[in-house]
């Protein structure tokens, strides 16, 4: 009586089938069916409707932290610590009025020396000048003429003096001094003391520094200018 | 002076036929490879390398008075543009407290000051200053004036000069060798050094390209199709190190600097190579 009822239903739940040689059994076969959503549609998955998602906390915060290291970042690259050239510094003791030379005026007849001076120390140098600048041109010119007999003679040895010699260059050589150097000196033996101050800068940037920098940037150490730390290491 | 230049061309020819008969068995091929040369490429001159070796100078050459007027003005203008220093400061505040002494006649405290002034460390300084002897700039070879020592004219370049033999004459000359085929002209130059000074000196050599040339004809007399003159090429190179171990009488060389090439060199050899040479 059951399975007559169940017959029943079955047959009624079946979608007519107009076309002839299609199987009874169509309603079953999901896996011909083309679409898979009409399949999850059928089935319904949850019992509640849908809701945006949380945050999660940790993620929080190392977005924040992101955006700090960012700024830190950019604030480094915006303050370029350069190494003060200490030449360019006066030191403070060399401002003092005391220290001033008396300006003495000088005589017209001096100051008319010192002029007429100047003008013969041009001439000399002008001539100086162009006396170097024509043993040049001798210089060049009579090698020019040796590499075009050269060249009437051999082209292969034109050819090899013609090459640029790579060993001349570095060319180091003391200079002339004033007086030769003694033979056999003594030198006089002693010790020295270097007090050559090297500049430290700010602070180094460390990949794995993060924390402290953290720290010194929410305490407000990181700025534009030298800190008290580095004038004090200059100073020192 | 044609007359002398022919002789001395003469006597050359024979010291190149003498020379020609000792390198009868080299290979005639003028090209760097080794394959054989054609009959026809064979140039009628033949090539010689040279070695212009010249010591710089050790010092400085002494100013002239013009040099020296501009030199003392210059000293003059920077005091009188600086500031005074630590110890003229002390200097003169040693003087004013003299002067109060002096004005005054009694003792305050000023014996504080301590003992030494700034007068007795400029004398001490003087002191140790007088007691250092420098080097001599004229040296004992300049006095002698014995032109084959390296110590002389400290302040002038010194070239080297040897004297050849060639056919009967000698001749002072720079130092020269025949090229041969298989290594550049700067090679033969590297040849000369090492050959001179049996591996004593060290030079740098300035240079792959020659500096200088001389050539001349044979004599007619001598010249033929095949062998009309010589080339000379001269190479620059600065000494850096090492000497003759040979000085004084005995010795066949000479280093000189420009003014007395006139003394040794042939006049027309003398013209070629005061162009390449500097006035220093």
């Amino acid at each position: 009586m059951a399975t007559a009822g169940m017959l029943c239903a079955a047959r009624a739940l079946r979608p007519r089938s107009w076309i002839p040689g299609i199987c009874q059994t169509q309603t079953r076969h999901t896996h011909q069916r083309t679409s898979l959503l009409s399949f999850w549609e059928l089935i319904p998955m949850r019992a509640e409707p849908l809701r945006k998602k949380k945050k999660v906390d940790p993620k929080k915060d190392q977005a924040a932290k992101d955006r700090l290291k960012r700024r830190i970042r950019k604030l480094e690259k915006a303050t370029q610590e350069l190494i003060p050239i200490e030449d360019f510094i006066t030191p403070v003791r060399f401002l003092d009025k005391s220290r001033q030379r008396l300006q003495e005026e000088h005589s017209s007849e001096e100051s008319e020396q010192r002029a007429l001076l100047l003008k013969r120390w041009a001439l000399y140098k002008k001539q100086e000048h162009e006396a170097e600048r024509d043993t040049i041109t001798a210089l060049l010119e009579a090698q020019q003429e040796a590499l075009q007999e050269l060249k009437l003679e051999s082209p292969e040895l034109y050819a090899e003096a013609m090459k640029r010699d790579c060993s001349l260059f570095p060319f180091e050589k003391e200079g002339p001094h004033h007086t030769p150097p003694i033979s056999n000196y003594q030198a006089p033996e002693g010790r020295y003391n270097d007090i050559t101050k090297l500049p430290t800068p700010n602070y180094k940037s460390s990949n794995n520094d993060w924390e402290r920098r953290l720290q010194s940037y929410s305490e407000g150490k990181v700025s534009g200018r030298f800190s008290d730390q580095s004038a004090a290491a200059f100073v020192s | 002076m044609a007359a002398p230049m022919g002789r001395t061309l003469l006597g050359v020819a024979r010291g190149w036929r003498r020379l020609d008969s000792l390198w009868a068995g080299s290979p005639r091929s003028r090209h760097l490879s080794l394959e054989a040369a054609p009959s026809g490429s064979r140039s009628p001159w033949r090539l010689l390398g040279a070695l212009c070796l010249q010591r710089p100078p050790l010092i400085t050459k002494p100013l002239t008075p013009l040099q020296q007027e501009m030199a003392d003005l210059l000293q003059k203008v920077e005091t009188e543009r600086s500031l005074y220093s630590d110890h003229e400061l002390r200097a003169l505040d040693e003087a004013k407290r003299l002067a109060k002494k002096k004005a005054d006649l009694y003792d305050d405290d000023q014996d504080e000051q301590g003992i030494t002034l700034a007068q007795d460390l400029e004398d001490a300084w003087e002191q140790a200053f007088l007691q250092f002897k420098p080097g001599a700039r004229v040296t004992e070879a300049d006095k002698k004036n014995d032109r084959t020592s390296l110590h002389r004219k400290l302040d002038r370049n010194l070239v080297l000069l040897v004297r050849e033999k060639l056919g009967d004459q000698d001749f002072w000359m720079l130092p020269q060798v025949e090229w041969q085929p298989g290594e550049t002209l700067r090679g033969t130059a590297e040849r000369i050094l090492t050959k001179l000074s049996e591996n004593n000196m060290e030079a740098k050599f300035l240079g792959n390209a020659p500096c200088g040339h001389y050539k001349f004809k044979l004599p007619k007399a001598i010249r033929t199709e095949s062998d009309i003159g010589v080339k000379v090429f001269f190479f620059k190179a600065l000494l850096l190190t090492g000497d003759f171990s040979q000085t004084g009488k005995k010795a066949r060389h000479v280093w000189v600097s420009k003014e007395e090439l006139g003394d040794y060199l042939q006049p027309k050899y003398l013209a070629q190579v005061r162009r390449f040479l500097l006035d220093v």
